[in-house]
């Protein structure tokens, strides 16, 4: 599909302009603890895959930014079409089975490089305007609760937001924050508090 | 009914209503002071709260408790012995400084075990649950008796006796007889994870579960009178915020907004209750009228406004990190400009007020800290050490807070007097514990 590919190109200058807000304070993570994420279920068992190392598209071995980014290899590898058809949300080799963003600590900016992954996301609900996703925001634990509330929530409203200048309707997709309250892992460490702070894209049906 | 659908769906609910756990039974271990436990069974897995002493005041004004036991495991005497350990305030003098001491009812010369003790109480069981109580100074023989009307939860008039004592000696109302509502997780990161909403007597005995979901429930806040809980629910896969009577445990909807609904707070005079409500974009803090439902916009910023705390009935203090990091704030409970309160630190949040003081949790260096402060005078003292502790809750009296702390790598309540010379712990073998909310005086 060409067509993606030079919108994808155009990628940079969406950088500039979207993800001033992401300022990523502290992107970098603990390289001794690469390949610790694995996928996992949603509370209401929806099926959310991991991005990074361990994740479905298995090991990401030349990453040097840590564990949490889209898969370089997924992203720059010709031989793999990121077809935008529904399909793809559960095709481990497409970049749309890939629904978990990560954000930094009390930030609800997108960090750049999760940018390809949220637009190829956007373009599949504009695709098929019947499409309807959740997106639900996390925080860590670290914090008052209420306030982590409202901070998972606007991470969620990040991602409708740049979801929508893509081409995703409004009505397409609901967000919620669900606060520190759903937590992936227990831990009381960076790490964990890395893999906690999230936004999961779970879509009605797939 | 304008909310006729919605109350509907909230009745044919899974969500339980009142499971009553009876029975409960004390274990006492004597271990050296920092590790005294009490075990506090009941007849649910769910229910048990052990609890742990870690610190008691050994500078605090010493007072004898003669043995009152009537039929209550660890006697009526334990119970008081605990409530004043607690306070910060008093030293419980050792049974066997004062072997024999002349039961209630006999002759006392308290003068002669002045230096062993200031006060000396002394009582006994009137025969169908009550008490009474006599409390001794042994400066000047002054003899103030009670008597203490029986209670269909039997370890009540022994809390009673205790708020009597504290008043009398330290010219403080006491705060022992009241409840804690709190929250449990069980399985929290599996897809069996059960959230419970509980209460209890102020020192974690008598736990019912008046509530559980598999989504989470958040933010208990008890109304003025002691009668009801407002709390929020994740049930509908939304947030939403619930009102509950712990008796009867009819429940209403106040609020399922589209966005956010959360940190409901009741206005000292019951007649509002305060929230954070994203409908217009971005976190506010709302009024609704407990009686007409009519909603009032209160902040107006392009921040986070949340966790409102009334102070008195005329203003409202809530975090927001309009200034670019969490901060408390104060603004007139009609609207208007808010200013700021909190200076010190990246992360001051979660306010909670009771005469006159705040307690909220003050965030340095990656640490999150409970303090406490004067509403009047500048100067916060922190009163919590753990790494991650939150939601602070003040008794009614502000001379104690329980928050919630990592202990073991669990949370686990944690209760701290104000001065900061007593400290304990409620934790449960079954899961998390947090958030808890201290009722105000009880009326019944």
């Amino acid at each position: 599909m060409k067509n993606i590919k030079i919108r994808l190109m155009l990628l940079p200058l969406l950088l500039s302009t979207l993800a001033l807000g992401a300022c990523s304070q502290n992107a970098k993570q603990d390289d001794k603890n690469a390949g610790t994420v694995t996928s996992s279920q949603g509370g209401d068992g929806t099926k959310s895959g991991t991005i990074g190392a361990g994740g479905a598209s298995g090991v990401n071995s030349n990453s040097t930014r840590g564990d949490y980014l889209p898969n370089q290899n997924v992203n720059n590898d010709p031989n793999n079409t990121n077809d935008l058809t529904l399909s793809g949300l559960n095709d481990p080799s497409n970049l749309l089975s890939k629904r978990v963003i990560y954000f930094d600590y009390n930030k609800a900016g997108i960090r750049p490089e999760y940018m390809i992954l949220i637009n190829t996301h956007a373009k599949l609900a504009a695709k098929y305007p019947q499409l309807k996703m959740r997106l639900e925001g996390h925080a860590d634990e670290r914090g008052s609760r209420e306030y982590n509330v409202a901070l998972s929530e606007q991470r969620s409203q990040s991602v409708k937001r740049l979801m929508g200048i893509q081409g995703a309707r409004s009505g397409q997709i609901k967000t919620i924050g669900y606060g520190e309250e759903v937590p992936i892992v227990t831990g009381h460490d960076k790490d964990s508090w890395q893999q906690n702070r999230r936004v999961e894209i779970k879509y009605d049906n797939y | 009914m304008r909310n006729g659908n919605k109350m509907d769906k909230v009745s044919n609910s899974k969500t339980q209503i009142i499971e009553k756990r009876g029975g409960w039974s004390i274990k006492k271990a004597f271990l050296p002071l920092f590790s005294v436990i009490f075990i506090l069974l009941s007849s649910s897995t769910y229910a048990e709260l052990e609890l742990h002493i870690s610190k008691t005041s050994d500078d605090g004004i010493p007072i004898y408790i003669a043995n009152i036991s009537a039929g209550i495991p660890g006697g009526h005497n334990g119970i008081i012995e605990a409530d004043l350990k607690r306070s910060g305030r008093f030293t419980i003098v050792n049974r066997s400084k004062i072997p024999n001491i002349a039961s209630y009812g006999e002759t006392l010369n308290a003068g002669a075990y002045q230096d062993i003790a200031d006060y000396i109480v002394r009582g006994k069981d009137n025969g169908n649950g009550g008490l009474f109580i006599e409390l001794v100074s042994t400066t000047d023989n002054a003899k103030t008796n009670y008597t203490i009307t029986a209670n269909e939860n039997p370890r009540r008039p022994a809390h009673k006796a205790a708020d009597l004592i504290y008043e009398k000696i330290t010219r403080r109302k006491g705060a022992f007889d009241t409840r804690l509502a709190y929250v449990t997780v069980t399985n929290s990161t599996s897809k069996n994870r059960t959230f419970r909403l509980y209460i209890s007597d102020s020192d974690g005995n008598n736990p019912q579960s008046i509530l559980s979901s598999r989504r989470p429930i958040m933010s208990p806040a008890w109304s003025p009178d002691g009668s009801e809980l407002a709390y929020v629910s994740f049930e509908k896969n939304t947030s939403a915020i619930y009102v509950q009577n712990i008796f009867t445990g009819a429940k209403r909807l106040i609020s399922a907004r589209e966005g956010i609904n959360g940190a409901p707070a009741w206005s000292p005079d019951g007649s509002r209750i305060a929230m954070s409500l994203s409908i217009n974009g971005n976190p506010e803090i709302y009024t609704i009228n407990t009686k007409s439902g009519a909603l009032k916009r209160i902040t107006n910023s392009s921040a986070i406004d949340t966790e409102p705390a009334w102070n008195g009935t005329g203003s409202i203090i809530f975090t927001s990190n309009r200034g670019g990091s969490p901060q408390l704030y104060r603004i007139s409970a009609n609207g208007g400009d808010a200013q700021r309160i909190t200076f010190d630190g990246k992360y001051n949040s979660a306010a909670d007020i009771a005469n006159n003081k705040i307690a909220f949790i003050s965030g340095n260096r990656g640490a999150f800290h409970v303090a406490i402060k004067s509403m009047s005078e500048s100067g916060k003292n922190m009163l919590s050490n753990g790494r991650l502790d939150e939601s602070p809750t003040l008794a009614p009296n502000g001379a104690m807070v329980a928050y919630t702390t990592l202990r073991n790598g669990q949370n686990t309540l944690a209760v701290v007097s104000d001065n900061g010379k007593s400290r304990q712990f409620l934790t449960s073998p079954a899961g998390d514990v947090r958030e808890p909310a201290w009722s105000p005086y009880l009326h019944k």
